[in-house]
């Protein structure tokens, strides 16, 4: 269930300096050059990224520009995921490897082989296996230059900011407590060096 | 000092939040002015992770359990673990929010906003924009709770007033549990 459609965690961002005048000039295009594509049954991928409408996670074409809603652009980040399970994988090993040893009367088989056999049954599950979709809700407001995404593990949500780079060509500054005190001390009309001087207050030598 | 420099030393500030919030909820001044915007109540509800490093390694401990009740988190508080993350009811107007507030990044975990009563068939963009709304209405609460911190973290009047009685507060939390 994503951010939109119920409850939820998110991380925030800003877009790192002002967007050029002409950004939304071939919007659609970059977003449908990464928009989701679903796995195919024949390929060996284990993963496919790409953005979906925010509503509807079957929907990846935007026909009727979607990921519009002013002043918001967004959509789901959906990520598919084919995933052998680790006993599955090493009881098949286990088994060819037993064939192998019986077809070719050996009584052991040197590592390489092992990894072989190992790799070459990975391949046979991974296209057994069925992909599992996971939807990340992206809102990204770009008049005040903030984004919303649906996640606060790391490793997603760098590879959110990855994503975001390649599709919009823009970089994003993940906010956080020095951020966003820099900026209410700017506003206030002071150099947010007047931070540096500062230390925890449980501390004796704090200022 | 490069930007990732200043994130790193100035981490204290978001643990420093917390606990000022803490603080304040417990000590009857978690109403916070929002200009135009009315009031805002907020207090610490259900989970609190506290964390210290030592030369052992990290040690963090959970609580659970009401805010009269966490003479734990108090202690361990107390005892110069910060808090890392907490459960926040935030109220404004009529409608009531919670989530978990983390100190790193100042994110949002098991955000829950009030209940969207549109009908999904009938204006998907209408759901859109009132969760929206929703979101965007605590978040920027949170913020300016956080800026009024701030203001007040780099004022005189905090090493006058505000860092002594904060101070004052977690040391008695060493005697909550004897309590």
């Amino acid at each position: 269930m994503g951010l939109i459609s119920g409850s939820g965690s998110f991380t925030r961002y800003l877009t790192d300096g002002a967007l050029p005048e002409n950004f939304m000039e071939g919007l659609s295009e970059k977003i449908a050059r990464y928009a989701f594509r679903n796995l195919d049954e024949k390929s060996i991928d284990e993963r496919s990224v790409g953005w979906v409408n925010v509503m509807d996670m079957f929907d990846s074409r935007f026909a009727a520009l979607e990921f519009l809603k002013e002043p918001y652009i967004t959509m789901s980040l959906r990520v598919d995921e084919r995933k052998i399970p680790a006993t599955a994988l090493k009881q098949y090993c286990l088994e060819a490897e037993e064939k192998i040893k019986k077809d070719e009367n050996l009584e052991y088989l040197p590592k390489n082989r092992r990894s072989d056999i190992k790799d070459g049954v990975r391949l046979r599950l991974l296209k057994r296996a069925i992909p599992v979709s996971r939807c990340y809700d992206m809102i990204w407001n770009y008049s005040t230059g903030l984004i919303i995404f649906g996640s606060t593990t790391n490793r997603l949500c760098d590879k959110f900011v990855e994503f975001f780079l390649q599709t919009f060509d823009i970089q994003l500054q993940a906010i956080c407590p020095y951020t966003l005190a820099s900026r209410v001390i700017e506003k206030e009309g002071s150099s947010p060096d007047l931070l540096d001087g500062l230390g925890p207050s449980n501390s004796s030598g704090e200022k | 000092m490069q930007l990732l420099d200043k994130v790193r030393k100035t981490k204290f500030l978001g643990t420093d939040f917390l606990a000022w919030l803490w603080f304040r909820a417990e000590t009857g001044r978690g109403l916070f002015d929002m200009g135009g915007k009315g009031t805002a109540e907020l207090w610490f509800d259900g989970k609190i992770t506290l964390q210290s490093e030592r030369e052992r390694g990290v040690e963090t401990i959970t609580c659970a359990g009401e805010a009269s009740n966490m003479r734990e988190a108090r202690f361990a508080l107390a005892e110069d673990k910060e808090i890392i993350q907490a459960t926040v009811k935030l109220v404004l107007g009529d409608n009531q929010w919670s989530f978990v507030l983390d100190s790193t990044w100042m994110n949002f975990s098991t955000f829950k906003s009030p209940k969207v009563m549109q009908d999904r068939g009938e204006d998907p963009d209408g759901i859109f924009y009132e969760k929206m709304f929703l979101i965007e209405e605590a978040v920027s609460a949170m913020d300016e709770i956080y800026y009024s911190f701030i203001k007040l973290r780099v004022s005189p009047e905090w090493a006058d007033q505000e860092r002594p009685a904060l101070v004052k507060w977690i040391s008695e939390g060493k005697y909550s549990i004897a309590d």
